[in-house]
């Protein structure tokens, strides 16, 4: 008897665990959905004079990788069009100034989405391709230089070579001659020229990088920094002071290799400025804008593919049958009395536009008014269906009025009483009065606090956001509360209530 | 806590309501059987036909054109009962014990104008007290003069005897006894007193009055406990054979003792409550495993069945 039952639930749930499953370790789902990372906006402001010819800039762009996510990407000021190209890491956006401007403000803004602790955290080896060779005669110098390190492991060497760049010589040292034309090299060609060339020569993978340190900050121009592979992870380090950047701190890549990251050819560049700042994007435009650029099977069948003002229905309804199990669990195995299992969910629902404590009110007033009613009713000694429609006219009416009063006091939870299911409430004073008639005032008073209460417990929960969140990346998840009903829908044991009504039988033994 | 009285339920064999729904509504009562039980016309058809008695039906108004019928279909009967055929809980019945020039006289004295009686009936076809709320039928029934053996524990009104038979063997039974409370009705929600009967000897033994244990009822005063109840072999018998006259498995007899007729059957119930254990101090559970342990055989007749529930509720 009992056994189908508990094979589909547990069958449910092996079907919602498998696709989570699937999703977090394939798709690179969060396990947990509220914690997705960090959203920057950044914003460049570009002055450049032209000459007659008109002008052309070119900047250096985030490119997506990894851990980081471009959410959104305008140009606000000075230029029509705007060709972005692909150059190996690198997105180079280009773009072209009329002529004959005096300081025109070109304006792009960018917002990135960036996954915790994973800017910094890159790990894909270097490609094998040799860099071109640069200056014969540094180069051979730079190999002199690093010769006695060339059997330390690679870490060894990146500390040794980075320590250079403030004047230390790991042992063993290169002849003090050959340090002082070094000198010389790195006044004459500047010191991350000479850092990258010393990493060349010691066979270690370098690349110069322009980019920006995510902090709420304006910068006047791009940072720069060398990523040196050390056979595991790539390193960032200063150039100036061969200092490593630590690997909690986010830098964000404009322009890999020894290009700038702003160009301008026919024109001159007058000022840069480039404004860093933290967005609370929430997170829901994350993974709307995350699923938006998969072609992966589940993610095209997202909800987030919705348009958005279709998602909105969609975070409540799915969590509706949370409330239906937990009305199922309150009757089933407490035993608690409501009127019926869609009244709380309904009021539920309505309470998000009326709010929880107008709604409540809205709920007794009503209730208390309509019992008023019906007991004068009764007297009157109308038929079953017109006395209820009289109930419902009377809903409505009281609808109307409390509408009317909140537009002229301003009280927008008024406003909305409309939204409160009417007809749920005409039932419910027509089962109140006949709960009174029969089981007594204080058995009716206990089925609707219990409604009451058991609505405001949906409520908080078709409301918080975290699960609203979890039910719209997963809605698999509904396979289990729907195997958590079943479960709830065998169980023959005592309800809680019962174990109290029936004591005595056992007590008196 | 919890856990430990809900062992000591489970070992005292106390069913709960949700293994009543699950192990024995819903695994023994075909859907199909249930309107059989809630339609009292129904019922009266088919207990007719196992020669189970029932309160003598005078008219049964279907539509409002019927109710000008009343008078003639009534003759010169001074008293019956209006009641919904279709009614739960006693609600919509009215016990008329006086016809006047004025109109009807109920049992508790209120008197009805033809006006306000024929919206009562009116009431009961749209369906007001039908456990659906679908349009229902209105009865005209012989009034039951009960039997003077519980005058002492009643105040006002009849009297019922509740049998719960399980596969045709009647299990558990109470006596429902009316109380001021209850304003004369054998309705164990609204305040009446429920007295278990030992099925094996016929006697009532302890009672529940709102959920607590009594000896005495609470307006006479007189215990309730050890009164034989007349008619008992009978009223098993009749019980018993419920099973075959329903196809219900599991299902709740009132039946009430009328003072010249002997017992009548009143109304069915496929979900019977469980409020019969605490007026018994038995656990129902335990029995209806009994019950399912029994020999074969037995469940050959229903007199078979009888004699075993006997012998073994004792």
């Amino acid at each position: 008897m009992k056994k189908p039952a508990l094979w589909l639930a547990l069958f449910l749930f092996l079907f919602a665990g498998a696709l989570l499953f699937y999703r977090v370790l394939f798709l690179g789902y969060p396990l947990l959905p509220t914690a997705p990372g960090q959203t920057w906006a950044i914003s460049i402001d570009l002055y450049v004079e032209t000459g007659t010819e008109g002008a052309k800039v070119a900047l250096g762009l985030p490119a997506e990788q990894a851990g980081l996510m471009v959410v959104e990407e305008k140009i606000s000021a000075g230029a029509q069009s705007l060709d972005i190209h692909l150059e190996g890491p690198n997105r180079i956006g280009i773009w072209s100034v009329p002529g004959n401007r005096e300081k025109t403000l070109v304006n792009f803004q960018t917002a990135v989405h960036v996954k915790r602790g994973r800017l910094g955290g890159d790990t894909t080896p270097p490609s094998r391709i040799a860099p071109p060779a640069e200056g014969g005669e540094e180069e051979a110098l730079a190999k002199r230089l690093v010769a006695g390190w060339r059997n330390l492991p690679p870490p060894a060497r990146l500390r040794a070579v980075a320590a250079t760049a403030s004047g230390r010589w790991a042992d063993p040292p290169p002849e003090n001659q050959e340090i002082r034309a070094w000198s010389g090299v790195r006044e004459k060609l500047g010191g991350e020229f000479a850092l990258r060339t010393l990493f060349r020569a010691a066979d270690l993978s370098a690349r110069s990088v322009s980019g920006l340190l995510l902090t709420n900050s304006v910068v006047g121009s791009p940072l720069r920094w060398l990523e040196v592979y050390d056979g595991q992870k790539w390193e960032r380090i200063r150039p100036d002071t061969g200092e490593f950047w630590d690997r909690r701190v986010a830098l964000l890549p404009l322009m890999h290799g020894e290009r700038e990251a702003i160009r301008v050819v026919g024109g001159e560049l007058r000022e840069v400025r480039y404004v860093i700042r933290r967005e609370p994007l929430s997170a829901w435009r994350v993974y709307f804008e995350q699923t938006r650029r998969s072609e992966r099977f589940l993610d095209r069948w997202s909800l987030f593919r919705l348009p958005e003002e279709f998602q909105e229905t969609f975070r409540i309804l799915l969590l509706v049958p949370i409330g239906a199990l937990m009305i199922s669990a309150l009757r089933n195995l407490i035993g608690f009395p409501t009127f019926g299992i869609f009244m709380p969910v309904l009021m539920a629902l309505s309470f998000r536009n009326t709010g929880l404590w107008y709604g409540l009110g809205i709920f007794f007033g009503i209730l208390l008014l309509g019992y008023g009613v019906r007991r004068a009713l009764d007297k009157l000694r109308l038929l079953l269906v017109p006395r209820m429609a009289v109930l419902l006219t009377l809903v409505i009416g009281c609808f109307t009025i409390l509408a009317l009063v909140g537009g002229r006091i301003g009280l927008r939870e008024f406003m909305a009483v409309g939204l409160l299911p009417f007809v749920i409430l005409t039932m419910v004073i027509e089962r109140f009065f006949v709960l009174v008639e029969e089981a007594g005032a204080a058995a009716a008073s206990r089925t609707a606090l219990g409604s009451a209460l058991v609505s405001v417990i949906t409520y908080f929960l078709i409301s918080w956001e975290p699960l609203q969140l979890t039910f719209f990346l997963y809605p698999e998840l509904m396979a289990a509360v729907t195997a958590l009903q079943i479960l709830v829908g065998q169980y023959s044991g005592y309800r809680l209530m019962e174990l109290f009504r029936f004591r005595k039988l056992v007590a008196s033994r | 806590m919890i856990l430990a009285l809900a062992r000591k339920l489970k070992e005292a064999g106390i069913l709960g309501m949700n293994r009543r729904n699950a192990s024995y509504i819903m695994k023994w009562n075909p859907r199909s059987a249930f309107s059989l039980v809630d339609d009292k016309v129904l019922t009266r058809e088919v207990a007719e036909k196992y020669g189970v008695a029932t309160p003598p039906i005078f008219l049964v108004i279907e539509s409002h054109g019927q109710i000008v019928g009343i008078e003639e279909a009534l003759g010169d009967r001074r008293e019956f009962v209006l009641k919904p055929a279709r009614g739960s809980g006693g609600s919509g019945i009215i016990l008329v014990v006086d016809r006047r020039k004025e109109g009807f006289v109920s049992q508790s004295g209120e008197v009805y104008s033809r006006e306000g009686f024929t919206y009562q009936i009116a009431d009961i076809l749209s369906g007001i007290h039908s456990l659906g709320g679908q349009e229902d039928r209105a009865i005209l029934q012989a009034l039951v003069h009960p039997d003077p053996v519980f005058a002492a524990v009643t105040h006002q009104g009849v009297p019922d005897i509740r049998i719960i038979s399980y596969l045709g063997v009647p299990v558990m039974a109470m006596v429902r006894l009316p109380t001021r409370a209850s304003d004369g009705k054998a309705n164990l929600h609204r305040g009446a007193i429920g007295a278990g009967i030992d099925i094996s000897t016929g006697k009532t033994v302890t009672a529940v009055h709102r959920a607590e244990i009594v000896s005495h009822h609470p307006d006479t005063g007189n215990p309730v406990s050890g009164i034989p109840v007349p008619f008992w072999d009978k009223m098993l018998l009749m019980a018993a054979r419920a099973m075959e006259m329903t196809g219900l498995g599991y299902l709740g007899m009132d039946l009430v003792i009328d003072r010249e007729h002997g017992p009548f059957l009143l109304e069915l119930n496929a979900r019977p409550g469980l409020a019969i254990q605490i007026a018994n101090r038995k656990g129902l559970w335990r029995r209806l495993e009994e019950v399912e342990r029994a020999p074969r055989e037995i469940f050959s007749t229903p007199e078979s069945r009888v004699e075993w529930a006997v012998k073994t509720f004792g």
